[in-house]
């Protein structure tokens, strides 16, 4: 073959091909296509480095997103610093966090309005696919379903690093970007440049469940056709327990725990020769092992037994016989006379019981055990449990309300009413809380299974089946390939509309005329994406001019189910989830959940003495952490943008450093384990920590102080904003430093003693207002005071074990009940667990200190203006991930 | 107090504070260089290779923070650091450590681990895995899969620069995918491969090995002649 050489006429040079080649390449721009390049080039160049990220989190990534914000990683030298809260002005979305199907509609309303050139970066696991949370009843498995996505990062939580890594990514995606020119007929990889292309979605309805709009005829069909139904009935459904009895079920030796002979009895009976006297009726029954019980008590430190026969035999004689009867060192109270004992506990009892605790309900066989746990601020520690029995069927169980008696009920008995379906006469405004009005289920019913439901617990039998050789997703097992369930005679599907709003049915505040003026009141719904509610949380406030006469919380926009899916957990798996509750606190949340798991195991979980050291030291450390973040944000809610909050990231990154050397991860610690902790710290760690305890954090603290504490625009802002009274305070069941700061010294370290916390000398700082400036005090002080536990623990830590007995995946867990109080950053943070002895709780609940202390948002309020709303709301310091759970 | 004062003196923090982090860049003679240790102040050209990138240590003692110019500069990754689980096959060998015995599926909290068990043409067990799958979308990066594996087979990686333009295709890693040699392991986790308890495990592992050879030398001698 010859080379052909290139004649040019007009310069009649003979030119070699490779020098032609390169000439063309380099010299010589010789096609339009070349030439549009380098316009490519320098375009895509300014595009890829003036990313504006849409100022949007959604749970635990969004924390990361923030660090990355920040001054170590600093995504301003990406060209990406400049966070837009109006979508308008944003360039990228990062979808960080678990996206539910409540969220879902209002992302694919952001996404719409962005305007293009548009990306989406999918940050996390649960972003991607689910994650985690997959299985649960509310939460979207991968954001991809409703929008495009460019770049996913996995990861749980990534890492800033790994974000700045997928914003490298998706810059070098822009970067390989050929440009569409309508105008001389060049397509490229950018559509939207092109007039006929519209990328916008359809916005997914809140019905029975998140119903997409492009496959709605389908969904229709198939649920008429019942598929969901029908591939139920083939899967083992959860088994229901009776409830607790008065007298626990002492088994001497050779008595089966249910009547039913024992294996080893019917083994023994058959040696002596006899014929096993079990019922020929169930023969399919196994036989029950002997389940070991433990002690009854409602929690670590309570009445006593004493006390509460004392108590019962008051009640009785005061408000007639047959008042109250102790079953399982609690007292079982008729739903009628509720609300008088409650009162008469309130107000007439020695002890003044002055303080619901918790609220919560267990689904059993034979009804819905509905438990306040009470507490005395005066007499801290002399917790005691009422149990309420109502009707178990779908939607007939009825108790009272106590709003009127304790208005920190209010939330919780909401809580309840969504998911068990209890109703509670009396309760000024019974509405759908955590999901949306509409929702076809009560999901935390025994007998609600989810749209992914495999099986009652894990290890779900596909895992670890031989032979099935494939990966599933969760998808394929749903007939509408999505996590989608409805009721099959449900025929609406014509009246969902895009224009409904059912999570907020039923929250539109009715305000108070303001007589003086006549002037319209409107409401105004802040929220659920807006950069200064801490997460996705929305308020329905109903304002006068500038003024609030009105207010209703709305949420469950992040409600992924933890208990749900805690149920379904060994005890073991349920560590790493509580690590995703308060996503600033993980090692505290993980104490509490460890806590009450160890009060079921009773002595064969004692930590040793190495690890309850280890404990504290993680746990102050974490609250030291948490308020500074704290701070640093209430900083930002009152228009200190960033400087605050970027000295307070400071400190906390160089905890998470400790906590990321001895655990393993940033934030979802994962690290305490049941009778001790995971690992034995490493070498060196130890001298960081004295070094930052000793040296360093008390400066800090100490230069917060001076930089905010005296600042005139602050004091304006937090002085005598949000007042709650120390009354109000206790009534809305509020706790943590919103408690502290309305002047109340209550604080589970002190009043109900947990680990070594007796060993340690503190104070409780106490405000005496209970405004803003004081819950921003009590913080700042309490940080003090965690660095004296601090220093007083790295000084004494001794050396030895660090874990109760050999490490064990399988705990056996004896029968029963516990709830476990913990100090948490927040407030209060309580898991309730019921074990019927199998390897799952039977009921895992938690009481969370965000969520309730969210009771005394409206009456903190009232009369302000938004711009303060903003800043109680900060002063609350409330974490979505623990609010909605 | 005279009206302002507080504002004033916040400010004077905040001055205070960048003079300081100037002047003590300065005695440390990093007021020119990046802190992490590039050569320039703007060396915009030359960039690390991938994996000699210097890593910077913040503590108490390089008083606090300061920006880690990342991908150029990187945090230290602590041992214990997870991201994703991998399996590990010893080097010399190629023999895969895991034996498929399900503990890992068994303590998954959001059960993303998919396992098969390997069998031989006879039909009979083979302690190996026939297929592996993690799915990264679900996976939470707890650890407690290679926390409770019996055979150190199964631990954590610390790569987290995974980001990716499509998931349906790649998300989910088969033993493939997974598999990564004991020699990386001992460089990524090397304190974790010099522990006690992993070095007995690692000698046991390695007698159990050499008397399965054995018998299966004995077994053969025996069958043919």
């Amino acid at each position: 073959m010859t080379t052909d050489t290139i004649t040019r006429p007009e310069w009649s040079t003979i030119i070699d091909p490779v020098l032609q080649k390169e000439l063309e390449q380099y010299v010589l721009v010789t096609n339009w296509d070349k030439l549009l390049g380098m316009v490519d080039t320098v375009y895509n160049w300014g595009r890829r480095s003036s990313l504006w990220p849409l100022g949007f989190g959604l749970a635990c990534c969004a924390i990361e997103m923030i660090c990355t914000a920040s001054s170590r990683f600093d995504i301003a030298r990406f060209g990406a610093e400049v966070f837009r809260g109006s979508p308008r002005q944003a360039d990228v979305m990062i979808v960080s966090g678990t996206v539910t199907k409540t969220m879902m509609p209002t992302i694919a309303r952001l996404y719409d309005q962005m305007p293009e050139p548009k990306y989406v970066i999918s940050m996390g696991a649960c972003a991607s696919g689910g994650g985690p949370f997959k299985e649960g009843y509310n939460v979207v498995s991968g954001i991809d379903k409703f929008i495009p996505v460019d770049v996913y990062v996995p990861g749980c939580p990534p890492t800033p690093q790994a974000l700045l890594n997928g914003l490298i990514m998706l810059q070098k995606k822009i970067d390989g970007e050929k440009l569409d020119i309508p105008i001389i007929g060049r397509e490229g990889h950018t559509a939207w440049y092109r007039g006929d292309i519209d990328r916008d979605v359809p916005i997914p309805i809140l019905g029975p469940d998140l119903v997409d709009l492009r496959t709605v005829e389908l969904t229709a069909e198939r649920t008429a056709q019942g598929l969901i139904e029908a591939r139920e009935a083939s899967l083992p459904k959860p088994l229901k327990i009776p409830a607790p009895q008065p007298e626990p079920e002492h088994s001497p030796e050779g008595e089966s725990t249910s009547g039913r002979p024992s294996k080893i009895e019917l083994l023994r009976a058959r040696a002596r020769g006899e014929q096993p006297a079990a019922s020929p009726d169930e023969p399919a029954a196994k036989p029950v092992k002997k389940l070991k019980h433990a002690q009854a008590r409602p929690s670590l430190a309570w009445l006593g037994d004493q006390g509460l026969v004392e108590l019962a035999a008051r009640l009785d004689s005061h408000l007639g016989t047959e008042t109250a009867r102790i079953i399982q060192a609690a007292l079982l109270i008729p739903a009628d006379r509720l609300a008088a004992v409650a009162l008469y506990l309130r107000d007439a009892n020695p002890i003044r019981y002055d303080y619901l605790v918790s609220l919560q309900s267990v689904h059993y066989e034979d009804c819905i055990e509905i438990e306040y746990h009470l507490d005395s601020t005066t007499n801290p520690g002399a917790l005691i449990e009422l149990r309420v029995r109502v009707a178990e069927p779908d939607g007939e169980g009825e108790a009272p309300s106590l709003v009127g008696v304790y208005p920190g009920a209010d939330f919780q008995e909401r809580e309840i009413h969504d998911m068990m379906g209890v109703r509670f006469t009396g309760h000024p405004n019974l509405t759908r809380i955590l999901m949306w009005e509409g929702y076809a289920y009560h999901p935390l019913r025994k007998d609600f299974l989810e749209p992914y439901y495999e099986g009652p617990t894990k290890v779900l039998p596909s895992r670890v089946d031989a032979g099935k050789g494939r990966h599933f997703r969760a998808e394929e097992l749903n007939p509408h390939g999505t996590n989608f369930k409805a009721p099959r005679d449900f025929a609406d599907w014509a009246k969902l509309s895009s224009h409904d709003d059912p999570k907020a049915h039923g929250l539109i505040p009715a305000g108070v005329e303001l007589t003086e003026l006549s002037t319209d009141q409107f409401v105004l719904s802040m929220g659920p994406q807006h950069p200064s509610t801490h997460g996705v949380f929305r308020l329905n406030l109903r304002i006068d001019g500038e003024t609030i006469v009105g207010l209703r919380p709305v949420m469950g926009y992040m409600h992924r189910n933890h208990e749900k899916i805690g149920e379904r957990n060994t005890y073991l798996m349920n560590f790493p989830f509580t690590d995703r509750l308060d996503y600033l606190t993980s090692m505290g949340n993980n104490f509490g959940y460890a806590l009450a798991v160890e009060q079921l195991l009773g002595d064969d979980a004692k930590p040793p003495e190495r690890a309850e050291y280890i404990r504290v030291i993680m746990a102050e450390l974490t609250r030291i952490a948490s308020h500074m973040w704290s701070i640093g944000f209430l900083l930002n809610d009152l228009g200190a943008f960033f400087t605050p909050a970027l000295y307070a990231i400071e400190e906390r990154e160089l905890i998470l450093d400790l906590f990321e050397w001895a655990a393993g991860s940033r934030m979802m610690c994962n690290y305490f384990r049941f009778g001790g902790v995971a690992f034995d710290l490493p070498p060196g760690w130890i001298e960081r920590c004295r070094g930052i305890v000793n040296d360093r954090i008390d400066k800090r603290v100490d230069e917060l102080d001076r930089y905010l504490s005296e600042n005139e625009i602050l004091l304006d802002r937090a002085k005598g904003v949000g007042l709650l009274s120390r009354e109000q305070a206790i009534a809305y069941s509020t706790s943590g430093p919103v408690l502290r700061g309305s002047g109340v010294a209550y604080d589970i370290r002190r009043a109900a003693p947990y680990g070594i916390y007796d060993r340690f000398e503190f104070k409780i700082p106490t405000g005496s207002n209970g405004d803003v400036y004081d819950r921003y005090h009590v913080r700042l002080e309490e940080m003090r005071e965690s660095a004296r536990i601090l220093r007083q623990a790295v000084r004494d830590i001794p050396d030895g074990p660090i874990l109760h007995g050999k490490k064990n995946y399988h705990v056996k867990v004896p029968t029963g009940e516990a709830y476990s109080r913990v100090e948490n950053p927040k407030g209060e943070l309580g898991f309730y667990v019921v074990s019927d002895g199998s390897s799952s709780p039977y009921r895992y609940h938690v009481r969370s200190p965000s969520f309730i202390n969210l009771t005394a948002l409206e009456s903190m309020c009232l009369g302000h203006t938004v711009a303060d709303v903003v800043g109680i709301l900060g002063s609350l310091d409330i974490v979505l991930g623990e609010v909605d759970r | 107090m005279i009206a302002g004062m507080g504002v004033l003196r916040g400010l004077m923090i905040t001055m205070r504070r960048g003079l300081l982090t100037f002047h003590r860049d300065w005695r440390a003679g990093k007021a020119l260089h990046r802190r992490g240790g590039g050569a320039l102040l703007v060396d915009l050209f030359r960039t690390p290779s991938k994996g000699s990138e210097p890593t910077v240590v913040q503590d108490h003692l390089t008083d606090g923070l300061f920006t880690v110019e990342y991908p150029d500069e990187r945090l230290p990754l602590h041992e214990r650091f997870r991201v994703l689980p991998v399996l590990i096959y010893d080097d010399h060998d190629g023999h895969v450590r895991c034996t498929c015995c399900h503990i890992c599926a068994k303590v998954c909290p959001p059960q993303c681990i998919w396992m098969s068990q390997a069998k031989s043409p006879r039909g009979t067990v083979v302690p190996l895995p026939e297929d592996f799958y993690i799915d990264m979308d679900v996976c939470m990066n707890c650890g407690l899969c290679a926390e409770y594996c019996p055979f150190d087979a199964i631990k954590m990686d610390s790569n987290f620069e995974l980001a990716n333009y499509e998931r349906h295709q790649t998300h989910v890693f088969d033993l493939q995918d997974l598999l990564v040699s004991a020699e990386y392991y001992a460089k990524t986790h090397p304190e974790a491969w010099s522990s006690a308890e992993e070095t007995t495990k690692r000698q046991k592992l390695e007698k159990k090995k050499e008397h399965r050879l054995q018998k299966a030398i004995a077994a053969a001698e025996t069958s043919t002649p």
